[in-house]
């Protein structure tokens, strides 16, 4: 009878540890679904630069650079050369007169009206992820890409 | 009238001289759409691409930095650049050049809806393959606007994984180029 008894009791354990085992993988799946990239706005810069300081870096030695900077969250300060509008959306561009190098900042989605407003000429300090930085064989010139980013100033 | 005549030719010519002048931008987009109906989440933009245009030979061509994809989910970014996906730290670039196959098919100095035949290669995860697709050329003024659609093999730029198998992300992906010259 006992032994009856601690045998309910080891299954009904068993059972116990696979219900947890299944809602904490149940669990984990739906935090990786529902993963954001949290705001741009309340993300600390790990950097902050001037623009043509930065493509200065990247036109000496663009693979230790990108090995610095890319998917880091940086903070440029430089002056606007371009508005650029295209389908949906702004992009703003910093650019060295000497060489055409160039930084180009996508925004995120809420902060596109911000980039709407800029003119070529504005003093500005943008934050955003950094995407590397690489030399295009169509412009043939260095360039460095941001994503998600916002306006600091 | 012949001084009216003459400027008026000097326009016409500075016209064409512009409408065959090569155009570039740094803000064309590429869309990539490798969504299922178990995972909405394989899905990115790029918004800095470069691309250019030039009317006169009808070659086109655009490259961008792989990391400039930006997805919704930090961890389908991190899947999507990581070494046995795109490997983005080995191959940071994808490239693709190539020509309109009917270029007097396309009128760049009349405002219109051209559709342009478009041969090229695309260069992705250090693989080239051949790409056929099939342009939309809005020419309203001085700008063209372009857009393209079309899909790869993954398994053609030697992209696989278990997601694939397991129905998560699209074999072919939907590729989506749009850029607007000025």
């Amino acid at each position: 009878m006992g032994l009856l008894k601690k045998g309910k009791h080891f299954w009904k354990k068993i059972l116990a540890g696979i219900f947890i085992l299944i809602a904490v993988a149940v669990f984990a799946i739906w935090y990786i679904f529902n993963l954001k990239f949290e705001d741009t706005t309340t993300q600390k810069s790990n950097y902050e630069v001037n623009g043509i300081g930065l493509l200065n870096e990247f036109i000496k030695d663009d693979s230790a650079a990108n090995k610095k900077y890319t998917e880091k969250i940086i903070t440029v300060t430089g002056q606007v050369s371009e508005v650029e509008t295209a389908d949906s959306t702004v992009n703003i561009k910093m650019a060295d007169t000497l060489t055409d190098a160039y930084i180009i900042f996508a925004f995120q989605e809420k902060n596109i009206k911000d980039a709407n407003l800029l003119k070529e000429g504005d003093e500005v300090s943008i934050k955003g992820s950094c995407s590397g930085g690489t030399y295009s064989q169509i412009l043939e010139t260095h360039y460095i890409s941001f994503k998600r980013c916002i306006l600091i100033k | 009238m012949k001084k009216t005549m003459l400027l008026l030719a000097l326009a016409a010519g500075t016209t064409l001289t512009f409408a065959q002048k090569k155009k570039t931008t740094t803000s064309a987009t590429i869309n990539f759409d490798a969504t299922t109906p178990i995972d909405a989440l394989p899905k990115a933009t790029n918004k800095t691409v470069i691309a250019s245009l030039n009317p006169k030979t009808g070659e086109v061509a655009f490259e961008s930095i792989i990391k400039g994809f930006a997805f919704s989910n930090p961890k389908i970014q991190e899947h999507f650049n990581q070494p046995n996906w795109l490997d983005s730290e080995k191959y940071p670039t994808a490239t693709f050049k190539g020509k309109i196959t009917n270029l007097t098919a396309v009128n760049f100095e009349a405002d219109g809806s051209y559709k342009a035949d478009v041969v090229g290669n695309l260069t992705l995860h250090g693989v080239t393959k051949p790409v056929t697709t099939t342009a939309t050329i809005v020419v309203a003024g001085k700008a063209i606007n372009t857009s393209t659609d079309f899909t790869i093999a993954l398994a053609d730029y030697n992209v696989s994984g278990p997601a694939i198998g397991a129905g998560k992300v699209l074999a072919e992906p939907k590729i989506n180029v749009v850029a607007n010259f000025k």
